[in-house]
């Protein structure tokens, strides 16, 4: 009994960590239908923060109070200088923008203090244990648990009974109204947004004592924060608020009592309130009409002239590795694989405008199926590949089933869920999977009778296997399941109307994508030897929507253009300058702010401008 | 026979009553207009024979099948095509585009993942004969955002009709259109063949009264009355109700 009070009330500390998390981005989310992927960084970042005050001061409630200003500042500044010209564009340059900013606050969080453990400690007074009828307590917990409840019945109050409050929720519903009710909305929109991020930092330090402070912390927090939210419903608070408490006594529990599955426990309450609940426990009803598209740009047909320059890439792309050693070889064969990946999610993407945050998943279906099916049943690796895109095309009409049922924000909230449910497999799941240890592909399959293990074969396995895809890619593009695909992306509601049944036309899509994303991880499993869990972490989704993004989505070159630039600046950056994650953050931020289209989407600009003239 | 039929139609958002008990026929061939002030609940009832709003209760039939409820891919596929009262259209897609979509989906294989969609000349031609017949010809390559508002209406028709529809349901086809883009679109309408039976809204009398078989009035979510154009002409509660307030 005793136990299982303490449980319950660690799960009600967790619980209200996530909620200082989750309240901000609920409500950044319902004001401005924005999603911060930067909100988990502003958690770390306040942590620090905090703790960096507490040594200048060797206070901690000064830290405490303190440290989420300077935090909430950045944000504001965020907001005002790089959000704000975004709004009239579609959701994805805003999450995008977001990712990039992830890459810049982990690496100066990094450079500051290091990638160790460190330790904030509880301030004096709250050392100590308190006994209460039912066993002893760590006093810091006990006020977690009271200052977060207060939290929320003083945000509960601001949001029902101000007048600032009377202003977000009309902004909620709509911001028109709001504007009617006299409400400043760019002042409500920064002053908003500044407040999450406050809460959120201020969840970052009350949760140093905790949790202890390493760069990491961000986004492992910042998921969990998102299941809250998908369970508690978009734009809610009191979602936010149950979701949260449900969340974290759920894996407390599932920690304490079932440690071999805990960390599928809040994936399974997910699913168990979204099979019943699709929208969340509190969330307004999904209507397809009311989403803007993610992404804008007119396919146009091959015509003759891009089949020579297709062509011409072809031949150059068959002397190139004649040219070089085996380590350029070696790193255009990884481009090859990876731009495999970015054009599936680009059907997803640019396509039929379904924004997706965890397609690594089926990434590593494939990679796994090659891995596990070469080790355990020492099946050859080319059959491996066969069954990982049939595995992958299976979990993807699973998954996607549960997906195409929303769009917009709540399904890349979705598939980023599902993805990290598939990476838990994967790092839990030991005996098949290898967890963070991985696994070796010790097999090297033969290409028409040559050895894999020569860079050169691999060069052409990739290449083949990148120029079918391509190949195939642009007929379904030009024929009518791929107009259909666009005409969802551009008006859903209308498709419907002339007799689509978009949602299994989008089940199709995220299917067929996820095959595509399957081949390109069997590819990879058997190019890299080795596959662990790393490889399909969330930020790997995160980093294959960055190359299709940089090189323009919507587009069919575009995505194989941006897998290139990252892969290469990655290479090279990364050999020169420690500081390769700021790099490539800023230069994806400039690329977004600027280049809307990605660089191909701009190129491609510039050219019909020209020809228009 | 009865191409479209409503029984006791009924929705209402919250306290609003917006469809009160609404029982209307449509016949095969018939050309039947919607009138009623604004807020009168036209678009809603449209919406529920599309399948875009769903009906508190009551029953839509369509060719005496019941489509109560249907989501609006179902109910396009029983042959009926709808406009909105809003151009609703592809904006960054081309106007070929535009109606092949429509095409396609009812006339061709959708499904179809390999074959260029241009290579399809039939289904070319029937795009051109489309163009031709709402006076597009020649604006095929354009997209659809770069139409005039007029024009824009002309496509939401030839979308409409792509589908060969038995019944199509026209949400204020002339609304916001000059006089002569107005007579225009009457003549439009009124070369459809009677294959078609048509359930339109209007606002305009003169396109009202050129058009309609049969005339339904109504007024608050409830038919106030329906007939013939001269039975409604000399309806005195309509003419109290509605007629009286358009100058
Ligand atoms: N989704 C909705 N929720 C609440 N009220 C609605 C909704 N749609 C329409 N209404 C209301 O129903 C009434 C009828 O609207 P509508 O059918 O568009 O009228 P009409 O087309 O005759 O002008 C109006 O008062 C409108 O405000
Ligand atoms: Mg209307």
């Amino acid at each position: 009994m005793e136990l299982f009070v303490a449980q319950l009330l660690n799960g009600l500390v967790y619980g209200v960590l996530l909620f200082l998390m989750a309240a901000g981005l609920s409500l950044i989310f319902g004001l401005m239908n924005v999603v911060s992927l930067a909100h988990g960084s502003f958690f770390m970042l306040g942590a620090y923060l905090g703790l960096a005050i507490f040594k200048a001061t060797g206070s901690f409630w000064l830290a405490f109070v303190l440290a989420p200003i300077p935090v909430a500042g950045i944000g504001i500044v965020m907001e005002l200088l790089f959000l704000r010209p975004l709004y009239r564009r579609g959701h994805m340059d805003q999450v995008l923008l977001t990712f990039g900013f992830t890459f810049v606050f982990l690496d100066l969080v990094q450079t500051i203090w290091g990638r160790a453990v460190l330790h904030l400690w509880a301030p004096a007074g709250l050392h100590g244990i308190v006994h209460i009828g039912l066993g002893v307590f760590s006093a810091y917990r006990l006020f977690l648990i009271g200052f977060g409840f207060a939290i929320a019945l003083v945000l509960w109050l601001l949001l029902e009974r101000s007048r600032i409050g009377a202003m977000v929720r009309a902004g909620v519903d709509n911001a028109i109204m709001a504007a009617g009710l006299g409400a400043n909305i760019p002042a409500l929109f920064s002053g908003i947004f500044g407040f999450g991020v406050a809460l959120a930092a201020l969840g970052g330090i009350a949760a140093a004592p905790i949790l202890g402070l390493y760069p990491g912390m961000d986004s492992e927090i910042l998921i969990p924060a998102f299941i809250v939210i998908v369970i508690g419903g978009m734009g809610s608070l009191r979602g936010a608020f149950v979701g949260s408490l449900l969340i974290g006594i759920v894996d407390t529990f599932g920690k304490a009592y079932f440690q071999g599955v805990a960390l599928f426990l809040i994936y399974l309450a997910m699913l168990a309130v979204l099979l019943v609940r699709p929208q969340g426990l509190f969330g307004i009803k999904y209507s397809d009409a009311s989403v803007a598209p993610a992404v804008t740009t007119t396919s146009r047909p091959a015509s003759l002239q891009t089949r020579t320059s297709e062509l011409g890439v072809l031949v150059a792309l068959l002397i190139l590795p004649f040219l070089m050693g085996d380590y350029p070889r070696a790193l255009v064969s990884e481009i090859f694989i990876f731009a495999i990946f970015a054009m599936s999610l680009d059907l997803l993407l640019g396509f039929t405008g379904l924004m997706s945050l965890g397609h690594a998943a089926f990434f590593g279906l494939g990679a796994y199926a090659v891995a596990i099916l070469g080790t355990q049943f020492e099946l050859n690796a080319w059959l491996g590949v066969a069954a990982g895109v049939a595995i992958a095309a299976c979990g993807a009409a699973l998954i996607g089933f549960f997906c195409v049922r929303t769009g917009g924000i709540p399904f890349l909230m979705l598939t980023l869920a599902f993805s990290q449910l598939v990476f838990s497999v994967a790092l839990k799941w030991r005996d098949v999977t290898g967890g963070s240890d991985g696994l070796t592909i010790a097999e090297q399959p033969s290409f028409f009778g040559f050895s894999l293990s020569r860079s050169l074969v691999m060069y052409f396995m990739t290449l083949s296997f990148f120029a079918l895809t391509y190949w195939v890619l642009r007929r379904l593009l030009n024929a009518p399941l791929g107009h259909a695909f666009v005409g969802i992306r551009e008006n859903e509601q209308r498709m419907m109307a002339v007799g689509y049944p978009t949602r299994a036309y989008k089940l199709l899509s995220f299917t067929i994508a996820g095959a595509i994303a399957g081949l390109a991880g069997g590819l990879y499993a058997i190019f890299n030897g080795f596959i662990s869990s790393d490889a399909i972490y969330w930020t790997a989704s995160g980093d294959i929507l960055i190359m299709t993004m940089l090189g323009g989505a919507g587009t069919l070159v575009g995505p194989a253009i941006g897998t290139a630039l990252f892969l290469l600046m990655k290479n090279v950056v990364s050999s020169y300058s420690e500081h390769w994650l700021s790099i490539i953050g800023a230069i994806f931020i400039c690329c977004v702010m600027f280049f809307s289209g990605g660089l191909w989407g701009a190129a491609q600009k510039l050219q019909w401008r020209r020809v228009a003239k | 026979m009865s191409v479209l039929r409503l029984d006791s139609l009924y929705k209402s958002f919250g306290n609003l009553v917006v469809t009160d008990n609404i029982s209307l026929i449509v016949d095969a061939g018939e050309r039947h207009v919607i009138i009623g002030p604004n807020g009168a609940g036209k678009t809603s009832l449209v919406n529920q024979i599309g399948g875009q709003l769903r009906p508190s209760a009551g029953r839509v039939l369509v060719n005496d099948h019941d489509i109560t409820g249907w989501p609006p891919d179902s109910i396009s596929r029983m042959g009926v095509a709808r406009t909105f009262q809003r151009n609703n259209l592809f904006q960054n897609l081309s106007v070929v585009e535009n109606i092949r979509l429509a095409l396609e989906v009812r006339l061709g294989n959708p499904l179809n993942f390999f074959a260029p969609v241009g290579r399809d000349t039939a289904m070319s031609e029937r795009a051109t004969q489309l163009m031709a017949q709402v006076h597009l010809d020649g604006d095929g390559a354009r997209a659809a955002r770069t139409l005039s508002y007029g024009e824009q209406r002309q496509l939401e028709i030839a979308i409409a009709l792509a589908g060969e529809p038995e019944l199509l349901l026209l949400d204020e086809p002339t609304s916001g259109m000059s006089p002569s883009e107005t007579a225009r679109m009457i003549a439009l309408i009124g070369s459809l063949p009677r294959t078609l039976s048509i359930l339109m809204i209007e606002h305009d009398m003169k396109v009202v009264f050129s058009l309609a078989d049969r005339i339904t009035v109504l007024h608050y979510g409830k038919v106030l009355a329906t007939g013939t154009p001269a039975e409604i002409q000399a309806n005195d509660r309509v003419r109290e109700v509605y007629l009286g307030m358009v100058h």
